[in-house]
C-alpha cells in the first residue's frame, strides 16, 4: 500500500471531525497521555497504517462488528486493541456528557483512571 | 491517477450516504485526493503543494460531513468536488496574498520609522550628556516634579505633591503648580539654547 505525501496532513485535518477515527485516536492520546508512536504500538500497526485508520469513520451502531472487521481485513491492526480504544473514548465521552448535564459545568478531561493499556493481558 | 468512472463515483457516493461504512471515507480520500490535487496544480494560479492538499482535504471532509448536499443530477461527483476545491484554493490564495501585503506594508512602516543604528547611538550619547547638564542645572528638590513633567503628567495634585507644595485652596494650588512648572520649563529652555 503506497503512502502518499498528503496522508499525514489529511489524518491531522480529520481530527477536527468527531465522526472520524482520527478524532477518537486524538481523544485517546489526550486522555491516556500517549504519543502517536505509542498509540501505533498499542494498536500493533505502523504509523502509516495509523494515518490511514484516521481517515475512517468511527465504527458504531448495530454494524459495529462488521465495520471493525472491514477495517482489520484491509489494515494490519490488532482488532481487540482497536475496539478497546474506541470503547474507552466512548465511555469517557458519555461520562463527561453526563457530568456536564448534571452539574452544568465544563467536562473534566481526565475522568477515567487507566487500569490497563490495550493489548495488556488481564488476570483470569 | 485518474478520476473513477461515473458509475464508480456514484457507488462510492451511495456508500458515503449510508454513514455506516467505516472505510467509505478513507476510499473517498484514496480516489479523489490525487486527481483533484493535480487539477489544482495545473491551474493558472498554481497553489503551493501544502495549500493544494489543505484545500482538497477541507473539501473532502466537508463533503463527507454533508454528502446530501451533493446533487447527483446536476454534475458528476468529481466535478462537484473539484469545483469546490478550486474555490477553496482561490480563497486560501487570496487570504495569503492579503496577509503578505499587510505584512509588507507593516514592514515598510517600521522601516521608515526606525532610526538607523548609528543615529541611535548618537542619540544615546546626546541624551546622556543632556541628562548630566540637567542634573547640574536643576536643584534636588525640583527633580521629582521635573521627571513627572517630562513624562507628560498633567494632574495638579500629582505635580503639587512632587513639588512639595503645602495644602492650599484649589485655585491657589493650581497657580503655584503653574508657576513652578513655568520655572522648570524656562530652565529646560535655557539649557536647550546653551546646547
Amino acid at each position: 500500500m503506497s503512502n502518499p505525501d498528503w496522508l499525514e496532513r489529511a489524518a491531522l485535518r480529520a481530527q477536527r471531525a468527531s465522526w472520524t477515527l482520527a478524532y477518537t485516536f486524538e481523544r485517546y492520546r489526550q486522555l491516556e497521555e500517549r504519543t502517536e508512536a505509542e498509540l501505533a504500538r498499542d494498536l500493533c500497526c505502523t504509523r502509516e497504517v495509523l494515518y490511514w485508520l484516521c481517515l475512517c469513520r468511527k465504527p458504531e451502531g448495530p454494524d459495529f462488528d462488521t465495520q471493525v472487521t472491514a477495517i482489520t481485513e484491509r489494515h494490519e491492526v490488532n482488532r481487540k486493541a482497536l475496539v478497546d480504544v474506541i470503547r474507552h473514548v466512548e465511555i469517557v465521552e458519555a461520562l463527561s456528557k453526563q457530568v456536564t448535564a448534571a452539574n452544568g459545568e465544563e467536562p473534566p478531561l481526565q475522568m477515567a483512571a487507566r487500569d490497563r493499556v490495550p493489548g495488556e493481558k488481564t488476570s483470569p | 491517477m485518474r478520476f473513477p468512472s461515473q458509475a464508480e463515483e456514484q457507488a462510492l457516493h451511495e456508500r458515503v450516504l449510508k454513514k455506516n461504512e467505516a472505510l467509505a471515507s478513507q476510499d473517498v480520500f484514496r480516489v479523489f485526493m490525487d486527481p483533484i490535487t493535480r487539477v489544482l496544480c495545473r491551474s493558472r494560479r498554481r497553489p503551493e503543494d501544502d495549500e493544494a492538499y489543505d484545500a482538497v482535504c477541507d473539501v473532502l471532509m466537508e463533503y463527507l460531513e454533508n454528502p446530501e448536499r451533493y446533487q447527483a443530477h446536476r454534475s458528476r461527483l468529481s466535478s462537484y468536488l473539484t469545483r469546490n476545491a478550486e474555490m477553496q484554493a482561490r480563497d486560501t490564495h487570496r487570504a495569503r496574498e492579503a496577509r503578505q501585503r499587510r505584512e509588507r506594508e507593516f514592514g515598510e512602516v517600521i522601516e521608515l520609522r526606525a532610526t538607523a543604528p548609528n543615529r541611535s547611538l548618537e542619540i544615546n550619547v546626546e541624551v546622556g550628556h543632556l541628562m548630566g547638564r540637567l542634573e547640574q542645572a536643576i536643584q534636588e528638590r525640583d527633580r521629582a516634579a521635573f521627571g513627572l513633567i517630562l513624562q507628560g503628567e498633567r494632574s495638579t495634585d500629582a505635580l503639587a505633591k512632587a513639588m512639595n507644595l503645602p495644602t492650599l485652596p484649589e485655585k491657589e494650588l493650581r497657580r503655584e503648580v503653574k508657576r513652578n512648572r513655568d520655572r522648570l520649563m524656562k530652565t529646560l529652555g535655557r539649557i536647550g539654547k546653551e546646547e
